[in-house]
């Protein structure tokens, strides 16, 4: 069963309560809530209360001030039923952390060993309740967030918490991949030295 | 301390490998220059670009021209 919740103009606390009593009525059975709210901090919140009770959360970005997060409901009690307060946590971005991705492998060795490294990485990387401020991704990294990606859906549940993703438009355009881009927006170089300048931790797995 | 601007040429081209080989064949030929992000001020978009002083470009605008590399636009600015 599916469900929908309108929280669009919603101030915290109320997506979550809103959300909170739809997963009430679909624990039975089961089901999938999706909720649509205008702030990236309400995606962090309704993200938190999802992964709280174990449930898979899938976020994304649709439009400036409209995002989507959908929460699967397993049946039953939950993997972790403990009554979670509901409050409003503070923005869990970090600001003037840069993360930077300048390939499709992490580390050196094993270009297959790198990519399945790599593709984890991003995975915890969207699990993490301090999140980076930006992601820049230059050369090879790039195709990461292009079309077929398997990055992509955790790239746009970042983006939907509020990273900023930024991906070089002299690669993509290098790798052919100018119109595959499917997160974030397309940077130059003087926007990557700026983001990389000022940035207090530069992290570069 | 503000770095000094001069007169160049900025040529830019549709794709970055055109680029990259504007930057190799310009070694071959020993036309001076260098590749460049494109400036901001000529697009908010992203690539790259190849600089030479303004004086340089004149010299070596037929050499340029003879390299047949699809030029995109050349603009002249302060850099």
């Amino acid at each position: 069963m599916k469900k929908t919740v309108d929280a669009i103009g919603d101030v915290c606390p109320i997506p979550v309560v809103k959300t909170k009593k739809v997963i009430e009525e679909l624990k039975a059975q089961g089901g999938t809530v999706e909720t649509f709210v205008d702030n990236e901090i309400a995606v962090q919140n309704l993200t938190k209360l999802g992964k709280s009770s174990g449930y898979t959360v899938l976020s994304e970005k649709l439009e400036e001030k409209k995002f989507r997060v959908e929460i699967q409901v397993t049946a039953g009690e939950g993997a972790n039923a403990q009554e979670q307060e509901i409050s409003c946590i503070p923005d869990g971005r970090r600001w003037n952390t840069v993360v930077v991705i300048s390939s499709e492998c992490m580390g050196e060795g094993d270009p297959e060993l790198g990519t399945a490294l790599m593709k984890s990485y991003i995975y915890a990387l969207s699990q993490q309740d301090q999140l980076p401020s930006t992601i820049l991704f230059y050369n090879g990294g790039v195709k990461l967030a292009c079309e077929d990606a398997p990055t992509l859906e955790d790239l746009k549940s970042l983006e939907a918490q509020g990273v900023e993703i930024l991906a070089c438009g002299t690669c993509l355009n290098f790798y052919g991949l100018s119109e595959k881009l499917q997160v974030g927006t397309v940077t130059n170089m003087y926007v990557i030295a700026e983001k990389m300048g000022q940035a207090s931790l530069i992290i570069k797995p | 301390m503000i770095r000094k601007k001069f007169p160049c040429a900025v040529l830019t081209f549709s794709t970055t490998t055109a680029a990259m080989s504007m930057e190799k064949k310009c070694g071959e030929h020993k036309i001076p220059g260098r590749l460049i992000p494109v400036p901001r001020e000529i697009t908010a978009g992203c690539g790259l670009a190849w600089k030479m002083t303004a004086e340089d470009y004149e010299a070596y605008k037929r050499e340029i021209e003879n390299l047949n590399l699809k030029v995109e636009q050349i603009v002249f600015m302060e850099l």
